[in-house]
């Protein structure tokens, strides 16, 4: 197929994917008074933020954002520090039976998450953590730390021996080689695995639904679940407004950091 | 400086940086893992203690014909999956290769895939409500009495794999991308000089050189449909009655909703049990193939 058919068929094909997310954005632009589901696709006033306003005042949406903002974050830059640790004992300090301790990590991703629901719903019932903001940060560190790990063993298994061996000898301890020598060198690394596992966290549903029950504990994508069902007291348009306002955070953090994106998801491959 | 030497000058500092991990992970997910195993042999509703009651959660997980209309969904899930999302995500990297501008190409593709499962099972949901987007779009082309999209199964099956598709077929297509840029250029060159061109180039060139990375597209894939939840819950909630449920939310339900625990645990043995064979069998295929090359 010759080049300008193949773009034509593709910006064709682009314009087909996307009537999902026109039909979602005017639609949710429609003021309550005004919609009707049986003008699907035709816009009709532009009330889209007094929807997402309504929508955050309304069902608790707008606590479930802060919270949502602080398990998105620091549960990966957790994570992030912690597999770059584990990666640094294994491949710089030569941690004796490394690869066994380096599996033992990983193999936490291998299990599906429906294993771990009732005992840490259980557990955390019996120890105070169920519905509170600290239970939720520890279980979305726990789940990305071996994907952290994973790429972490990998990038510092590209950096010569030597870099190690020149900071001992100039006197330093293996802490700070760690933070001033070799974090800097990975950045890029950590970066791609912080975005891919914020926007994990950010659009989890499973463990928000079971380990939370409170406004300002819920993960949003899980009161949005909870709005959706029962339209929580809300007008169709105002739900499918909220639906803009939980997508757009990832949908920008994506669009912006796209090779980075694909740098990580590529490293997460092999 | 040996080697020697620093292998066993550091192991306690070494033990100190690998800790935090470890323990997180021992006390987070094994532990959990381990419990719900225990869990599974037991009678157990939440309150006071599990009674044990050896393998009657299995005889009663496949008694019940519910069990196997979600194992069924499961599988419809498994094989749409397969075939959809990376299907299209092949022929999207294929046509957007080496063309000006592909990455701007693909990016109407991307979108769909930041947006969580709840928030497309939300666009999905209002598309396809009856008298929705979809049946007025019908409607004026003269389609009067448009199907039941998500109340009658196995359609509603069908159509919540083709709305995940939606969102899946372009990191298919990104994931195809890369292992297409990283085919080295000397053999293509070389067979387009010879007049290689489509169908042929792609039979002969490109698709053996894909076929690793195929393998683990499809790997991930077939373990991500075992595990669906967020996009059957975000649509049907599993309904009518439980004719969408698949595994995931069949063990969510009894383990949440009907408090029997050590039934939720069985099934998430079982879920466990076919994710892992399924991993074994993609990666022995994988590695197989990867010994012919």
């Amino acid at each position: 197929m010759s080049r300008s058919i193949r773009t034509a068929v593709l910006i064709v094909a682009g314009i087909i994917w996307l009537l999902p997310v026109y039909l979602l954005v005017i639609n949710a632009a429609k003021s309550p008074a005004d919609f009707t589901s049986k003008e699907a696709w035709l816009p009709n006033g532009f009330a889209l933020f007094e929807n997402m306003s309504d929508a955050l005042s309304l069902s608790g949406l707008g606590d479930a954002v802060f919270s949502t903002l602080i398990y998105s974050v620091v549960s990966p830059i957790i994570a992030v520090l912690v597999g770059a640790a584990a990666g640094f004992a294994i491949v710089a300090l030569r941690l004796k039976h490394g690869f066994a301790w380096f599996v033992v990590i990983f193999g936490g991703t291998v299990f599906p998450l429906q294993m771990v629901l009732i005992p840490l719903f259980d557990g955390y019932s019996r120890v105070g953590l169920f519905d509170t903001r600290l239970g939720m940060v520890l279980v979305y560190t726990a789940i990305s730390v071996p994907f952290s790990a994973f790429v972490m063993r990998n990038f510092f298994s590209g950096i010569a021996h030597n870099v190690f061996e020149a900071a001992v000898v100039d006197g330093a301890s293996t802490l700070r080689i760690f933070l001033r020598v070799y974090i800097p060198m990975a950045m890029s690394a950590l970066v791609a695995i912080f975005i891919l596992q914020a926007t994990f966290v950010w659009n989890d549903l499973l463990l928000g639904l079971t380990l939370s029950q409170s406004d300002d504990v819920r993960p949003i994508v899980t009161t949005l679940s909870g709005m959706q069902s029962t339209y929580g007291g809300a007008q169709l348009s105002t739900v499918l407004a909220a639906g803009i306002l939980v997508s757009l955070p990832t949908v920008v953090l994506f669009l912006f950091t796209q090779k980075f994106f694909a740098k990580g998801l590529a490293l997460g491959q092999y | 400086m040996s080697r020697r030497r620093d292998s066993t000058s550091y192991q306690w500092s070494a033990r100190g940086f690998i800790a935090p991990g470890v323990i997180l992970v021992a006390v987070l997910l094994y532990a959990p893992l381990l419990w719900t195993t225990y869990l599974s042999f037991t009678e157990y509703n939440g309150l006071g203690d599990p009674d044990w009651v050896g393998l009657a959660n299995y005889g009663a997980m496949f008694a019940d014909p519910e069990f196997f209309g979600s194992l069924g969904n499961t599988l419809l899930w498994v094989a749409g999956t397969l075939i959809v999302p990376v299907g299209l995500g092949l022929g999207l990297a294929l046509l957007t290769f080496d063309l000006k501008g592909g990455i701007w190409l693909r990016l109407p593709f991307l979108i769909p895939y930041a947006i969580s499962g709840i928030g497309v099972g939300l666009i999905w949901s209002f598309i396809l409500q009856s008298d929705g987007a979809l049946d007025q779009a019908l409607a004026l082309v003269g389609v009067v009495d448009p199907p039941r999209w998500l109340l009658d199964a196995p359609l509603n099956t069908v159509v919540m794999i083709l709305a995940s598709s939606w969102q899946g077929v372009g990191v298919n297509a990104l994931l195809f991308t890369i292992g297409l840029q990283s085919i080295p250029k000397e053999p293509l060159e070389a067979a387009r000089l010879d007049g290689a061109r489509g169908a042929r180039l792609f039979g002969s060139i490109l698709w053996p050189m894909l076929r690793p990375l195929t393998a683990v597209v499809i790997g991930l894939s077939i373990v991500a449909s075992l595990k669906t939840f967020d996009i059957v819950q975000g649509m049907t909630k599993g309904g009518p009655g439980r004719a969408s449920e698949t595994l995931a939310l069949t063990m969510y339900k009894d383990t949440f909703v009907n408090s029997d625990y050590g039934l939720g645990s069985a099934i998430a043995v079982f879920l466990t049990i076919v994710t892992l064979v399924a991993s074994v069998l993609y990666l022995r295929q994988q590695l197989s193939k990867k010994n012919e090359i």
